[in-house]
């Protein structure tokens, strides 16, 4: 039960960590398209 | 900056610190002095520790960073994301496992003593050398503008915080910082809203941001592999990282930060909310700059910002000079003006002779403020600070309405006591812990240590006042910190890392392999040019390939990992 518990845990916090670098990656390509527009 | 702003100024910076006094009060265990307690929540974290890394520099020196180079500077921040994420996966776990009060204690139960000191000393170093110039920084500006004295503006801002954060430790250095950062956002969102009103009525937002990209101010991302380019995707992505490695997972100012809540999950939503912040916040403190940068296309900015230093250039003789030199800055202005205004207006076939022209003109405007900061040179009124970190502050004291002026000089001094009483409350907790419990007072009383942390904390501040005082040789403010950081940062981390990956090497050998890597940063520092990021990354692989290298070698019949 335990490790199942903490699989799921382990599961959870990759999830955060993809969608934290997902959105940093968004945030660069709208930078880039920034830069694209205005340069 | 008139009564108004005076009340605005005072009521803010003294609010927040009684009010954080005031829910810390009561005594407190050694553990809730040094680490906080449970009912700090990821919120308080995180504004915690994007207070820590902003800093009065950010919000001084970047808006004149972008208005003076461009906004480039962002693709610094591009390695940070990452890092937090490694910094949540490796490092808080064991942190929070082990319940260490500092990064070092580990490093101690991992190898031996003599690491753990080491890191706690090269942390001990670096972090009162930052501290006394985040003291300095925003006091040379504010004094010579405003014409408060300098020792006097040094001992006010330091002053405050030794008392808050010695009577409150870590809980009101967390629940403080979390206010001032409050108080930072919003006076920074109401002075980009401000400046963005002010941009010439002639011109609209996008025209006025075409031209700004045309004069290269808005360059966010640059994908070029020339190293001799000083902002890249690749400098910022590769050196960004090692340096946020370092910091948000070796230096303790950052570590106490998230470990003040006590739990995993607080501390990692803490850094994950930094890890998509950060970039958006610095990107619209670059914006400010680069739009100030275009304010000053139509309203006649001084031919040198650092006015004070100008003027005394004008009472020691030099007027005849400086005035001529005005003259021609004046006509240039009027001449730039109605360049930008052509560019504008310009159809497609004339916007490139029109671009050419206006570039030219920027040069020329470039060149003379070269002639005028010779002139100061000669004058023997040598700025102590770049010109740059004075655009800002001038913007706000020129443009900005009474209240808001006090509420963003409230922002920079907030700025300068949040990351000041994180590195106090850091170097306090790290003397205590990681050597005067070990090496003075072993089996003294929980409430003797916080008696002597408290002490410690206070000594720091004293030494962080007295380093500030002694900073004039600081010239650019918004590198300095980050430069300092790079060059004990790579070996700190190097201790680190080898300690969570490499299981092989015992003490002596990452003790070694770290003092080699911190002589190898400072001979390159004294003799290269090399950019200052790539010294993370040196620093940091010279310990992890000269350790096992040391181990199989002259440590090779060395115990296994000693503990504490």
């Amino acid at each position: 039960m335990n490790e199942r518990h903490g699989n799921g845990d382990v599961r959870s916090w990759r999830k955060a960590y993809g969608l934290a670098l997902s959105l940093f990656a968004v945030e660069v390509m709208l930078l880039y398209l920034f830069t694209l527009r205005f340069s | 900056m008139n009564r108004l702003d005076y009340v605005v100024l005072i009521a803010t910076i003294l609010a927040i610190p009684l009010y954080g006094l005031w829910r810390t009060r009561g005594s407190a265990s050694l553990g809730q002095y040094l680490k906080g307690d449970a009912s700090i929540r990821w919120a308080t974290i995180g504004l915690s520790v994007l207070a820590t890394q902003a800093g009065p520099i950010t919000f001084l020196s970047m808006p004149g960073q972008a208005y003076e180079s461009g906004i480039g500077f962002i693709q610094n921040y591009f390695g940070q994301p990452l890092a937090l994420v490694v910094v949540c996966a490796v490092f808080v776990p064991i942190f929070q496992r082990l319940k260490v009060y500092t990064a070092y204690q580990y490093l101690g139960e991992r190898f031996d003593r003599k690491t753990r000191l080491l890191g706690a000393f090269l942390f001990l170093v670096q972090r009162a050398i930052a501290a006394g110039i985040t003291i300095y920084a925003p006091a040379i500006v504010l004094s010579a503008l405003l014409g408060w004295r300098l020792n006097l503006t040094i001992w006010l801002a330091g002053g405050l915080v030794i008392i808050y954060t010695v009577i409150g430790g870590t809980k009101i250095v967390s629940i403080t910082q979390s206010y001032q950062m409050i108080v930072i956002l919003v006076g920074m969102a109401i002075a980009f809203a401000v400046a963005v009103y002010r941009l010439s009525p002639n011109l609209s937002l996008e025209s006025t941001l075409s031209v700004a990209g045309k004069m290269g101010k808005l360059e966010a991302v640059n994908f070029s592999v020339d190293p001799h380019t000083r902002y890249t995707f690749w400098s910022g992505a590769i050196g960004g990282f090692f340096l946020a490695l370092s910091y948000f997972g070796a230096d303790q100012s950052q570590v106490q930060r998230y470990l003040a809540g006590g739990s995993l999950k607080e501390s990692r939503l803490g850094l994950l909310f930094n890890a998509v912040v950060k970039v958006p916040m610095q990107f619209f403190i670059l914006l400010l700059g680069a739009i100030i940068f275009m304010f000053y296309q139509f309203e006649k900015p001084p031919v040198y910002f650092n006015q004070p230093a100008y003027e005394r250039a004008l009472e020691n003789g030099y007027a005849p000079q400086l005035m001529a030199l005005q003259t021609q800055f004046d006509n240039l202005f009027t001449q730039k003006r109605d360049a930008i205004r052509a560019v504008s207006d310009a159809s497609p076939n004339e916007r490139d002779a029109a671009m050419t022209r206006l570039r030219e003109l920027q040069a020329q405007a470039g060149e003379l403020r070269n002639r005028t900061r010779a002139v100061l040179t000669q004058a023997g009124v040598d700025p102590k600070s770049k010109e740059s970190d004075y655009v800002f502050i001038t913007f706000i004291l020129q443009q900005m309405p009474h209240g808001i002026v006090g509420l963003l000089i409230a922002v920079i001094l907030c700025a300068t006591m949040s990351a000041t009483a994180a590195a106090l409350n850091a170097l306090g907790t790290t003397t205590a812990i990681d050597f005067y419990r070990p090496l003075i007072r072993p089996n003294a009383s929980n409430h003797h240590y916080v008696v002597a942390a408290k002490g410690l904390t206070a000594a720091w501040g004293f030494v962080a006042i007295g380093i500030a005082s002694f900073a004039s040789l600081v010239e650019n403010l918004l590198e300095a910190g980050n430069i300092l950081g790079s060059i004990f940062y790579g070996s700190i981390l190097g201790l680190f890392l080898a300690a969570f990956f490499i299981r092989q090497v015992t003490g002596s050998a990452v003790f070694f392999a770290a003092l080699f890597a911190q002589t190898l940063v400072f001979v390159l520092f004294a003799t290269t040019s090399i950019g200052y990021l790539w010294y993370n990354f040196i620093g940091c692989a010279a310990v992890l390939i000269s350790a096992p290298i040391l181990q199989q070698t002259l440590f090779r019949s060395a115990d296994a990992p000693a503990g504490e």
